[in-house]
């Protein structure tokens, strides 16, 4: 009732637009204490990916590639963008030859103070998939895929980069990807190598 | 402070990590699926029954006309925000995109065709809106929510058009919106023209769902002065491909407003009015009627306020066909003065609860009247306490009791079976006798500077009343814990822990239909760049929950993961 009689008591017109959700940019003691971007470095990465748990018997391990985007969120905490690709094959009886998989992760990582340069990250991971196949049909094992299909899900990642020399570095790293998938969820791990450079 | 009291707050403080109140919406407004504080039941995105505990009466939020929703939707006999036509405010560019969660990806290979989950569908989302360029703006905007409509309703519903009926995708979604236009803001007028087309699904008292394809739609608003003005054209084609049936309508409708102003506003009488109208003209076969073919509906809103304590608000509006009247009054008791003690008393009367809706549905040959003769009488009182007991720490409860006479309700002649979906043959009709109910609200909040806030609500409601002929009886119980984190003034996290208790339709199927109770977990993370006024949100909606039919003829609500960018100019 309270709230009612509030809201009826405002103007037609303040009534009728939403909340900005963008207003903080209006903070000046956020726009202040923003550091984000003052660094920003791009990277190259590769390596292997393992399908962990049932889903060993459903595909094989395979190799990926990717690049990313790390840059400053606070102080001790980088952001994190990240674009791969990797090509599947069937470890089932399926009848074509693999599946092409793009993903997507958005995500932070903190570097860990107590174990340098040790950082540790998560965030979350969209996997867009889809089969090396033309015409197949539906109702086959792996029909779903011969059109687009997409998954959500986390991810979470230790990276390690111990070379450094001016404004490279290299190291390596180890993820933990989770997909929310049904009937079961969908685990894989994947370690890799990456090679930095920053920008600014 | 003791150190049971301690322990009370580390608690709540814990519990406070696990729950939110601010969840992002998959949609503007799919606010409903996150709410807490009622009972929401969601047969799609554009319907559902959206009933705060407390509100009185048995109606939902979404059934009622009342100024404030002027610009909102009017999907067939309720007001919706969604699909929403408001114009982004902020210079901005923005995307949405989510997915209801449960694809297969490679758990296909292990999987037999037979025991293969039903596809999960997404949303989608991008728009623009310019900055101002000597006063000018344009803006583009389109969505689709493809949640809800799989399953069985898929197959119906793509009988039911000609060919693909949404901008993206073989989901046939409950609607796909687009539109774009240009705007003039100065400090004088706030003014704007959009044209589009939409594809709607639009649930009626039959239980059907009628393809609506909105061909062009063209909104004009106008905000001038104390001024607020809305003018709309619609031609609306309606389609049974099954039955070969086409119609169309063409409607034109809008409102012109007068709003206290802010010296209005400093006074101790304040008064708005206005005018709402449509004007419809049908050709072919067209599934819902407008008596003759228009409505006007003038109203009068007045706040009278002799004391900062006291304040009386009345709305009402009349026409050649219905009155409607909302008033209220409220008196916050000056001692103990920091306890904010409100008592207050509302009432709710008139022969329609949406006087500008349609008045009519065309079924099978049956024309179900969607008004009915004699008035409604809602009643209630109320006392609500808020108290701030630290600086960080408050309580409140509130307790109400509410009567209704005369409740809107839906008298089922006949049942129709459809394959999929049950139907009903009826009219619209009243409960003639009172309707009575009592409830009660608890809550706590915590807060800690920005950093946190967080809060703890439960409520109940007992309704006693000929309940077989309510539409809903509503959920009798909900508890929530909702918190907001905002970290370094960059990082939000936003979660909703709530539990709702039974809900149950009564007239849209043979046997009752019970919503069971259950406990679902909704939350928001999102990044912030202040200086750069870019935002990445990642949202997780009905996790926990069953994933069940909350509504009859409706599809499964089903958990969703959606991930939004948004960047200011």
């Amino acid at each position: 009732m309270k709230k009612l009689i509030t809201i009826l008591a405002l103007s037609l017109v303040s009534l009728l637009h939403a909340e900005d959700p963008l207003a903080f940019r209006n903070d000046s003691a956020a726009v202040a204490n923003d550091i984000s971007f003052s660094h920003l470095s791009v990277f190259i990465e590769g390596g292997e990916i393992y399908p962990m748990g049932d889903l060993m018997d459903a595909v094989k391990n395979t190799l990926y590639g990717g690049v990313g985007v790390r840059y400053t969120y606070w102080k001790n905490v980088d952001g994190i963008v990240m674009f791969q690709y990797a090509y599947f094959k069937p470890n089932a009886k399926i009848d074509y030859d693999g599946v092409h998989q793009f993903m997507g992760r958005v995500g932070i990582e903190w570097k860990w103070p107590v174990i340098h340069p040790v950082a540790l990250g998560g965030g979350f991971t969209c996997d867009w998939t889809r089969a090396d196949v033309e015409n197949f049909d539906w109702n086959k094992k792996g029909g779903t895929l011969a059109s687009n299909e997409t998954e959500f899900g986390w991810y979470a990642r230790i990276s390690l980069p111990v070379f450094k020399y001016e404004k490279y570095s290299a190291g390596f790293h180890i993820m933990w990807e989770h997909l929310w998938t049904l009937p079961k969820s969908s685990n894989m791990l994947s370690a890799g190598i990456s090679v930095e450079r920053s920008i600014w | 402070m003791n150190s049971f009291l301690n322990k009370i707050f580390a608690t709540l403080a814990v519990s406070a990590t696990c729950v939110l109140a601010s969840v992002d919406a998959e949609m503007e407004g799919m606010e409903v699926v996150s709410r807490d504080d009622g009972t929401f039941l969601i047969g799609s995105p554009t319907f559902y029954f959206d009933r705060a505990l407390g509100a009185g009466g048995i109606h939902s939020e979404s059934e009622l006309w009342t100024p404030r929703k002027l610009r909102y939707r009017l999907l067939f006999n309720r007001m919706s925000i969604l699909p929403s036509w408001d114009p982004i405010e902020t210079p901005s560019v923005w995307m949405k995109t989510g997915n209801e969660i449960g694809d297969l990806i490679y758990q296909d290979f292990l999987t037999d065709n037979n025991d293969r989950p039903i596809n999960r569908t997404p949303i989608l989302e991008v728009g623009v809106r310019t900055p101002l360029f000597h006063g000018f703006w344009g803006t583009f905007r389109l969505f689709q929510d493809d949640h809800y409509c799989f399953y069985s309703a898929r197959s119906y519903r793509m009988n039911q058009v000609d060919g693909p009926f949404s901008f993206f995708g073989d989901n046939w979604p409950m609607f796909s919106s687009a539109y774009g236009g240009l705007g003039y803001t100065n400090e004088f007028i706030n003014a704007s023209v959009l044209a589009g087309m939409e594809y709607m699904w639009i649930f009626t008292e039959s239980s059907r769902w009628i393809p609506v394809q909105y061909k062009p739609r063209i909104e004009s608003r106008a905000d001038f002065g104390n001024f607020s003005a809305t003018l709309v054209y619609e031609n609306a084609e309606y389609q049974n491909f099954r039955k070969k049936e086409t119609g169309e309508r063409k409607e034109v409708n809008g409102s012109l407003v007068y709003n206290c102003g802010e010296s209005c506003k400093r006074g101790m009488l304040q008064l708005s009015a206005g005018l709402a109208f449509r004007f419809v003209d049908d050709d072919g076969v067209v599934y819902t009627g407008l008596e003759n073919d228009r409505v006007v509906w003038p109203f009068l809103e007045m706040r009278f306020k002799p004391m900062n304590q006291l304040k009386f608000d009345v709305m009402f509006g009349v026409n050649d066909r219905d009155w409607l009247v909302q008033d209220s009054v409220e008196y916050q008791l000056p001692v103990p003065e920091k306890m904010n003690i409100t008592v207050g008393a509302k009432n709710i009367s008139g022969t329609h609860l949406n006087p500008i809706a349609d008045t009519h549905e065309y079924f099978d040959g049956d024309t179900i009247s969607l008004t009915t003769s004699g008035r409604m009488n809602l009643l209630q009182g109320y006392v609500s306490i808020e108290d701030t007991l630290a600086k960080f720490f408050s309580v409140g409860l509130r307790g109400s009791f509410w009567a209704e006479h005369g409740a809107e309700t839906f008298d089922t002649e006949e049942f129709v079976d459809d394959g999929i979906y049950t139907f009903r043959h009826g009219d619209v009709a009243r409960i003639n006798s009172w309707i009575k109910g009592v409830t009660g609200e608890f809550w706590l909040k915590l807060w800690y500077k920005e950093l946190l806030n967080f809060t703890a609500l439960t409520g109940f409601e007992r309704i006693d009343g000929n309940e077989k002929r309510f539409e809903v009886n509503p959920a009798e119980f909900f508890v929530a814990f909702n918190a907001d984190w905002l970290i370094n003034k960059t990082f939000r996290i936003s979660h909703s822990l709530r539990y709702r208790s039974d809900a149950e339709w009564n007239l849209r199927s043979r046997d009752p239909y019970i919503v069971k109770g259950d406990w679902y977990w909704d939350a928001t993370f999102e990044q912030r760049f202040p200086k750069y006024g870019i935002s990445f949100a990642g949202s997780i909606i009905q996790a926990l929950g069953k994933e069940v039919i909350e509504a009859p003829n409706g599809e499964y609500s089903r958990v969703r993961f959606f991930c939004t960018a948004k960047k200011a100019f």
